[in-house]
């Protein structure tokens, strides 16, 4: 019975969007935005990702936003999954000495390769999120690969995520008072290409990538240790 | 045009698991494959024939040879949104898991009308 | 940043952000600091919200984001609508976050009020801003933190209604998103302003889809009727703070969203009469389904649930009277809930258990609260000298100016409703002060303590002040009603 009343609803939902696809060819964009940000990205913010420049600069507030709700999912996980006095610790497989050795080889080049995409988000793919992620990898890696090793050390983790995300808001502060606007672009531009160009870009990338390496290492700890 | 059949499919796939299945990891396999569809559909509408990345990795690059870059600013923005919610429902479910001893969502109606 | 001509509105969300950020540092100082936090953060946000009023009456406020111009840019929109519902959540955040400070001891109290405070500030940011994916983005910070604070408790009934709020509001935050994405490729523009402008220039029956996948996707926060079959657990199980604040705030912000879309940005006349209809019948349902309840909580959730319909329904007249009907009813709905919420709380907490007999007698053993609820049941219904009378008044004032008969039998069955709810409002008073204590108690008790106390009789003299004068807010509020109906307005302030 919910079966064909579930059918029933996806098609007629179906319809209505092949309706209104019908309408958006593919391959030719409507985007009115889009040459206004393609021309002007560099002369406005110095940086040659286009991507980042309407992510940081353009839309930063959304990217203010999306920081917070990350903020937000590990404060739930660790609310959800309190538990009052200590849990006894679980005695697992104790893996072999090629993982164990392997994983404490990757682990540093990991981060550094983590560090290399979000210091490089203003002219290169990536950015802060996706070096963050990459770093919280490496972190799980030697979660599950390297079993003398004692955990992460939480109290460091919330420092650095409540540091990073306090450097975010008060240089978007610090924009309102020099420039009048809330994150405003107000460190100097540079040459385009170079590392060290594109105003508080750059700063901001570094601030989330280590929010969000620090956030979803906490998260997987959280998770791990629960099981 | 194949990149909206896709896109849409993985949609309908994830709203029917969500809709009929009754193991609660499934229904939240729904809810990701649901959200992964709503992620390509988003960057299908800022396709451009023949464009590249919106990089100017050499300055000889124009406008009309990108893509649109604000479709993939929102979808950074709700990949991490779909991550966090996520990572709270697989929280409740280990809780859940702790209480009832099942995962399966028709015995788990302790509240009823 | 000129002193001289008021704060900027991009305060109101990012001091209080910054303060969340920084409750954890805190937290390494003292345990306790954590809590006073939110108390600070909202009443930063209420005396900003309230100076920023008398500026936006005059002229609203367009700040933009980044320094671009604005459809290249987030800009927020401070109209008076918006100042007016950012005051009203300062207030009501702040009521609670002092009852909060007592009455939440155990699980994780610091993520606690880091939770409550980033709740409030997803709340600001959906009244004030301009561009409809940051609506979304703050409509989901809202959405996640109500999520975790409903499982807050962690026991059996929270973790199961908490999961099964999470699933039907994560669908419909994928439908709102599916909605976006098929406006942005219609339009290639995310701005309201812009979006507004343009959306007349295509055939009707392709914009019919987005606005549908974006009533149905708020639809599920706002609690309309099909879509609401998570709010009687979730307001139930929740600790009865939570509670207050989801049924007072974190509901209209849904409303809020779909009003901003229908009238604003579609412009969709043709949809009046449907929201007319469906907010009756979301009443209807309510009050009916409220009627049959044993559990206090769960009685007190379906109430709001009929209450929202009736706030649609006032917002479906779509003239201005009607519009400033439907905001004093939030107004005096938000006041109204939050009381009883917080009163019935520790109600629970003494008599401890849920159950409306075991309220039996409190008149004489908690004097204090049991007026305050008896003072937001009579304002619920309606009765003359509390604020509930004015708004229902404004409302009823408004159908009968439109001189149309179906609207005359439409009122009829909105007081048919208000029938109903005074009789299960009126049956739980009975019980409470005229029926003999039948059980024990179950704690020892030292009395109410102050923290819960100076909420109760805030929310008390601002309910008897509001009812007694209401022109105090009359002129804010007619302002908001002439902004909403005035689409070209709105356009003409944003774009050059």
């Amino acid at each position: 019975m919910r079966k064909i009343i579930s059918i029933i609803l996806l098609a007629i939902l179906t319809i209505g969007v092949v309706y209104c696809l019908k309408e958006i060819p593919f391959g030719e964009t409507q985007s009115q935005v889009r040459r206004y940000y393609i021309n002007n990205g560099i002369k406005h913010t110095g940086a040659t990702n286009i991507v980042t420049s309407v992510v940081v600069n353009y839309r930063g507030f959304d990217t203010l936003g999306e920081v917070t709700v990350l903020f937000l999912a590990a404060i739930g996980l660790s609310a959800v999954l309190y538990r009052e006095g200590k849990r006894q610790k679980k005695e697992g497989r104790r893996s072999s000495l090629i993982l164990y050795t392997g994983c404490r080889f990757l682990f540093p080049l990991i981060l550094l390769f983590g560090t290399y995409i979000f210091i490089h988000g203003h002219l290169t793919p990536g950015g802060g999120f996706q070096g963050g992620a990459i770093i919280a990898s490496g972190f799980l890696l030697t979660m599950l690969g390297c079993w003398k090793w004692g955990g992460v050390n939480k109290i460091g983790f919330k420092i650095t995520e409540s540091i990073a995300g306090l450097i975010f808001v008060v240089v978007g502060l610090l924009g309102l008072l020099y420039g009048g606007y809330f994150l405003f672009n107000y460190l100097p531009k540079g040459v385009p290409n170079e590392l060290f160009s594109a105003g508080i870009i750059p700063i901001i990338y570094v601030a989330i990538g280590f929010k969000v390496g620090s956030e979803l290492s906490g998260v997987l700890d959280n998770l791990i240790e629960e099981s | 045009m194949i990149y909206y059949v896709g896109s849409f499919g993985l949609i309908i796939i994830g709203l029917y698991i969500v809709l009929t299945k009754r193991n609660l990891i499934k229904v939240i396999i729904g809810l990701d494959l649901f959200e992964t569809g709503i992620f390509l559909l988003l960057i299908c509408t800022g396709y451009v024939k023949g464009g590249t990345a919106p990089i100017f990795s050499n300055a000889k690059l124009t406008s009309a040879l990108m893509v649109d870059p604000v479709p993939q600013a929102l979808v950074l923005t709700a990949i991490v949104i779909g991550v966090a919610t996520l990572a709270l429902a697989l929280s409740l479910a280990i809780r859940l898991y702790h209480h009832y001893g099942t995962l399966d969502l028709r015995k788990i109606r302790e509240l009823k009308w | 940043m000129d002193i001289s001509n008021g704060v900027n509105p991009a305060l109101l969300i990012a001091i209080p952000l910054g303060l969340t950020f920084a409750i954890p540092l805190c937290g390494f100082i003292s345990k306790r600091i954590g809590e006073y936090i939110p108390i600070l953060g909202m009443i930063f946000n209420l005396v900003v919200a309230i100076t920023l009023i008398p500026r936006v009456i005059r002229e609203p406020i367009i700040v933009s984001l980044g320094g671009f111009p604005p459809p290249f840019c987030i800009n927020l929109m401070a109209d008076p609508l918006g100042v007016f519902l950012a005051a009203l959540i300062a207030l009501i955040g702040l009521m609670i976050s002092i009852y909060a400070t007592d009455y939440i001891k155990k699980g994780a109290t610091q993520n606690y009020h880091m939770l409550y405070l980033l709740l409030l500030v997803g709340a600001t940011g959906i009244v004030l801003t301009g561009d409809i994916f940051n609506l979304f983005v703050f409509f989901e910070i809202l959405c996640i933190s109500s999520y975790a604070l409903v499982a807050y408790d962690g026991d059996k009934p929270g973790i199961e209604s908490g999961m099964k709020y999470l699933i039907q509001g994560t669908v419909g935050s994928g439908l709102i998103l599916m909605g976006i994405a098929l406006l942005y490729g219609k339009f290639g523009t995310l701005n309201m302003a812009h979006l507004a402008q343009n959306i007349h220039s295509t055939t009707p029956l392709s914009t019919f889809l987005p606005l549908a996948l974006l009533i149905t996707g708020f639809g599920v926060e706002a609690a309309l009727f099909p879509l609401n079959a998570w709010l009687p657990d979730a307001h139930s199980s929740a600790p009865s703070s939570i509670s207050a604040i989801l049924s007072g705030i974190a509901i209209k912000m849904g409303v809020y969203a779909i009003i901003r879309i229908i009238f604003t940005l579609f412009g969709a006349s043709s949809l009046f009469h449907f929201i007319l209809f469906l907010g009756l019948f979301t009443l209807l349902v309510g009050e009916l389904a409220a009627f049959r309840q044993n559990n206090i909580k769960r009685m007190l959730a379906y109430s709001s649930t009929g209450q929202i319909g009736l706030i649609i329904f006032a917002f479906g007249l779509a003239s201005t009277l009607g519009i400033k009907g439907a905001l004093f009813q939030m107004t005096s709905h938000a006041l109204a809930k939050a009381l009883l919420f917080l009163a019935v709380g520790y109600m629970i907490y003494r008599s401890g258990s849920i159950k409306i007999n075991s309220l039996a007698g409190m008149g004489k053993k908690m004097p204090l609260v049991s007026l305050a609820f008896a003072i937001g049941v009579f304002s619920l219904i309606g009765f003359p000298p509390f604020v509930g009378f004015s708004s229902k008044f404004l409302i009823v004032k408004a159908t009968l100016a439109q001189h149309d008969s179906v609207l005359t039998i439409l009122l009829g069955f909105v007081l048919l409703a208000t029938i109903i709810e005074g009789a299960y409002f009126l049956k739980v008073i009975q019980t409470i002060y005229f029926k003999d204590t039948a059980q024990q108690t179950v704690q020892p008790w030292q009395g109410t303590s102050l923290a819960a106390l100076i909420p109760i009789c805030i929310l008390m003299v601002l309910i008897v002040g509001i009812g007694i004068y209401p022109e105090v807010l009359s002129k804010i509020l007619n302002a908001a009603a002439g902004m909403l109906l005035d689409r070209e307005a709105y356009i003409r302030n944003v774009l050059p």
